[in-house]
């Protein structure tokens, strides 16, 4: 056996320690995720969910808004009339309308939290960074619509604005800008105290620079998590404007719009009746439990 | 260690620096007063310890030094230029002053890699990319990381590496001045001496001047040439790191130091001094000297008036009424006198 | 305490005065004319003006919010042209029919989720902590006004076992305790899943971290058995159960308006949907402002409540 000398014994060390290969936050994230078979089910069912909504045109040979009176009402597992899901009671097949509705029900998920994502991100760094009065006051202001219970701001905003699906959309942004605003600035003033800003700004970077390589990557991080969870609530909140005839208008299917016009008939086929119901709860549940997988996921607690 | 050249100007010159934090305590705003009338010089090359228990203002201090705090009064000198009170702070002076935070942990940005943390100052200067590759590799190597880590994350560092990522990080610029900030409390005993070896090795290396900030005393006393002792925001003893260790004089420093735990017992019955009572809080220091409270031979004078710094032996300073002519110790006196 | 008080209560008014200011402008300033929704598309210009003129319509919005927010302090929530009554009058014959609900759910909502919070929180990774989370996040998931039909369908209309609306206090239908709670299964069912569901994941969650808390270790080492440890971890872990307390019954008042529209209870929720229904804007208004104050009025209370419990809290609000 040959002396080593100390240069091979370090060598040998370093080797063995760079042996592990370089992990970034997000593939720990994705592998965290991966192991939890409950969060990668619930993925998978929503995004077949999602899909067939976006593809619904390509994949219903009916049309969603004209039925045959002479089919009206037949129940669920028709197939030899070709209606899997049944019909309403305007001989529309259901299955078609679902599908159909789906793609303004998952409008009415996505589109109210982005905008209340980047919104209340916006605000809520501001007001975290300027601290002062404009912080101060923008922040009570978002107090202030906070105070409100979310659906009952929903119903005052949508009845203010009239019905209508758009107007179900602004609504549920308005609710969900203050919740995100306030994790924003709560983020914000974290990590403006934190050690690696002042290391950044110990090296002369100015305000911007910190702000957009510093600050911003961890504030998303944790409105990420926050905003996954409001997709399936926004769901829920568009659903009930719409049950309350305060969201999307006839004839244009929406999952709550639909439950409320079939209502009527749910002596006579109630597990038609229960389909877009059930297509919510379906929707909103795997949102729910992805999102949980999610926040699992990136609490890592690494740094 | 390096030996403090005493005739070289001072790097870092603190002329009676006073920061005082607003705050609210209930519905009264307050005033904290986390630094009062400090001062002291650093020559190039040494290092000056800064002992004292948490919240006496040590960490503040340490940002008003580098510029993240600006002082309410005094100024700081660096290397004869005095920092900006307001307003952006000269590249020279970001590039030579440079600080090790406390908690490895927290000092670094979890979303990017160990390359991009330490490069970042480079890049905010404008050095080209291949630079600061170059740089970044070499800075690694110096603190002893092998380059391959620059692609790592700091979740996947133990403390220690953490704790050297960081030290990289306020090496890269190559700078004159590293304040570090309880840069090895944090960590567990034998890292801590591995880095404190590592901070004296690069200290003749890259010739550095540190300010060393801990609550550890054998820690500060391994690495400094001069040591300040400070009681909530004020400088009380000013001397040697030997003449402190051997011989304090200031009433908190000797508690201090027989609260070291010592394996010779012949030292352990001397300068056996009972802590008696808590530190007053900030918000509302004492009258006069502010340790009179927990001192073991406060006196009537010490309630009225605040001591001033006294040169009580050469090149030892201390703020203490037992060492004024006036109201002072006579035996005391005498006893520093006669050594 | 008598400070934190004053200040958790000028807070709250503050709060109530934005309130008050959000409503006033959803209501005045985004489309909709509600002169002209009075007087139909067929009237005069002048009598527009006129109508304008008498509502105060023709002021300066601050004017008018002034004179708004006078009126209200004074009782006066306005005058409802469709119901034909003070809005006032209509409020104060529904609230106790919401309060009743509200109450009664949250009553519900908090004991049962509570409890089973707890057990799936004392059981951690066992069976019944798997089928409680996991009826934890369907009971999240699934929209109130469905679980009403679903309730409806089966115990109104199928098995006639329960009343499919209204309640036994009002009228002539007089049945005494049993008819009374014979009204109030379903819509408190119905209604306080959510808060079931949520008081249940909060509590489990808060369990499992008192668990890991360091205290836990201590008592253990002291030899203290299981179900005394359970009983401070208990203790320790009925802070945020608290603060999402207050936030659920806030959730059961907005949520009202659809469970009692569903069941036909005469609450305050029912009143706002007919308003809406016939662009009533007065009574959506007044009745907007009324949930919306005591949401904000019963955070209030369970702030100070948690103060009186957990001393911590006392410096965390301060």
């Amino acid at each position: 056996m040959t002396e080593l000398t100390a240069d091979d014994l370090r060598e040998r060390w370093y080797q063995s320690e760079v042996s592990v290969p370089p992990i970034s936050y997000w593939s720990v994230v994705r592998r965290r995720f991966l192991r939890n078979k409950l969060g990668v089910a619930a993925l998978i069912v929503l995004i077949l969910i999602i899909a067939a909504a976006v593809f619904a045109p390509w994949i219903c040979p009916y049309d969603p808004l004209v039925g045959k009176p002479a089919d009206r009402l037949q129940n669920i597992f028709s197939f030899s009339t070709g209606h899997p899901l049944g019909t309403d009671e305007q001989g529309r097949d259901m299955l078609t309308r679902v599908l159909y509705g789906g793609r303004l029900s998952l409008l009415a998920g996505f589109v109210p939290t982005l905008v209340a994502a980047v919104v209340g991100t916006i605000i809520g760094t501001w007001a975290g960074l300027v601290r002062g009065a404009v912080g101060a006051i923008l922040m009570r202001i978002m107090d202030m619509l906070y105070a409100f219970p979310a659906i009952l701001l929903a119903i005052a905003v949508g009845s203010s604005l009239g019905a209508g699906l758009s107007n179900t959309i602004i609504a549920v942004s308005i609710v969900f800008i203050p919740p995100v605003s306030r994790i924003a600035e709560s983020e914000t003033r974290k990590i403006v105290t934190s050690e690696y800003v002042e290391a950044a700004r110990l090296s002369g970077a100015s305000r911007i620079r910190i702000l957009r390589t510093q600050l911003l990557p961890n504030v998303l991080n944790e409105i990420i998590v926050y905003s996954s969870g409001l997709v399936g609530v926004a769901m829920i909140i568009a659903a009930s404007l719409s049950f309350l005839g305060l969201g999307s208008r006839p004839p244009t299917p929406e999952w709550g719009y639909m439950l409320e016009s079939l209502q009527g008939d749910i002596y006579v086929v109630p597990a038609v009746v229960a389909v877009p119901g059930i297509f919510i709860f379906l929707t909103s549940v795997t949102f729910n439990t992805a999102s949980d997988a999610l926040r699992e996921a990136m609490d890592t607690r690494l740094g | 260690m390096t030996t403090a050249a005493t005739d070289a100007p001072p790097i870092l010159a603190v002329d009676g620096v006073t920061k005082t934090f607003r705050a609210r305590a209930g519905l009264h705003r307050v005033r904290i007063s986390a630094v009062d009338n400090v001062s002291f010089t650093v020559p190039a090359g040494s290092t000056l310890g800064i002992v004292g228990e948490s919240g006496c203002g040590k960490s503040t201090l340490a940002r008003v030094i580098v510029g993240l705090h600006r002082a309410d009064a005094g100024t700081v000198r660096f290397a004869g230029t005095p920092l900006p009170r307001r307003g952006k702070r000269s590249r020279t002076i970001v590039e030579h002053t440079q600080m090790v935070f406390q908690d490895p942990y927290s000092a670094l940005n979890p979303r990017a890699s160990v390359g991009e943390s330490i490069g970042f100052p480079l890049k905010v200067q404008g050095v080209p990319r291949p630079d600061i590759d170059r740089r970044v590799n070499k800075v690694l190597e110096d603190v002893g990381l092998h380059p391959a880590y620059s692609t790592h994350y700091p979740h996947q560092l133990s403390g220690g590496q953490r704790q050297r990522v960081n030290i990289a990080r306020a090496l890269v610029l190559e700078p004159k001045l590293v304040v570090l900030d309880e840069a090895v409390s944090a960590l567990d005993k034998s890292i801590q001496a591995q880095i404190v070896n590592l901070l004296l090795d690069l200290q003749s290396g890259y010739d550095l001047t540190y300010v060393f900030i801990s609550h550890d005393l054998n820690v500060v006393e391994y690495m400094s040439d001069q040591v300040a002792v400070m009681y909530l925001g004020q400088v009380v003893e000013f001397c040697d790191a030997s003449m402190l260790y051997q011989a304090p004089l200031h009433p908190y420093s000797q508690m201090l130091l027989s609260s070291i735990p010592t394996l010779d017992p012949t030292q352990r019955a001397e300068n056996v001094l009972a802590d008696s009572g808590d530190i007053p809080s900030p918000l509302n220091p004492p009258s006069g000297c502010r340790f009179r409270t927990r001192c073991p031979f406060a006196m009537d004078i010490c309630a009225d008036k605040a001591p001033a710094m006294i040169e009580a032996r050469p090149q030892h300073s201390v703020s203490c009424h037992l060492f004024d002519r006036e109201y002072g110790d006579p035996a005391r006196i005498a006893a520093t006198k006669g050594e | 305490m008598i400070q934190l008080t004053l200040r958790r209560l000028a807070m709250a008014m503050l709060i109530l005065f934005g309130v008050s200011v959000v409503i006033f402008l959803l209501m005045n300033v985004l489309p909709g004319d509600p002169v002209a929704t009075l007087l139909g598309p067929d009237a005069s210009n002048a009598d527009r003006l006129a109508l304008r003129h008498s509502l105060g319509l023709d002021k300066p919005l601050p004017t008018q919010y002034v004179d708004w927010l006078g009126r209200t302090l004074t009782g006066d929530l306005g005058y409802s042209q469709y119901r034909r009554a003070e809005v006032l009058s209509l409020i104060n014959a529904a609230w106790v029919n919401t309060a009743i609900l509200a109450g009664f759910s949250a009553l519900f909502g908090l004991v049962a989720g509570v409890a089973l919070g707890f057990a799936a929180g004392a059981r951690r990774g066992k069976v019944v902590d798997k089928v409680i989370s996991t009826f934890g996040m369907a009971g999240l998931s699934i929209p109130s006004f469905f679980v009403a039909i679903i309730l409806l369908t089966f115990f109104a209309a199928r098995w006639r076992w329960l009343p499919a609306g209204g309640t036994s206090l009002s009228g002539a239908g007089q049945g005494g305790l049993g008819e009374f709670v014979r009204h109030l299964i379903m819509p408190v069912v119905a209604g306080s899943l959510v808060t079931l569901a949520i008081t249940a994941r909060v509590t489990r969650a808060s369990i499992v971290e008192a668990y890991q808390a360091d205290f836990v270790e201590t008592l253990r080492a002291k030899g203290l058995t299981g179900l005394q440890i359970l009983r401070h971890v208990f203790k320790n872990a009925l802070s945020p159960v608290l603060t999402t307390s207050g936030l659920q019954i806030g959730y059961l008042l907005g949520g009202s308006v659809l469970i009692e529209t569903i069941f036909q209870w005469p609450g305050i929720g029912l009143l706002l949907y007919n308003a809406i229904e016939a662009r009533d804007l007065v009574v959506v208004e007044g009745t907007t402002l009324v949930i919306a104050g005591t949401f904000v009025l019963i955070n209030l209370l369970v702030d100070l409540l948690q103060a009186v419990i957990d001393p911590r809290q006392r410096y965390a609000l301060a």
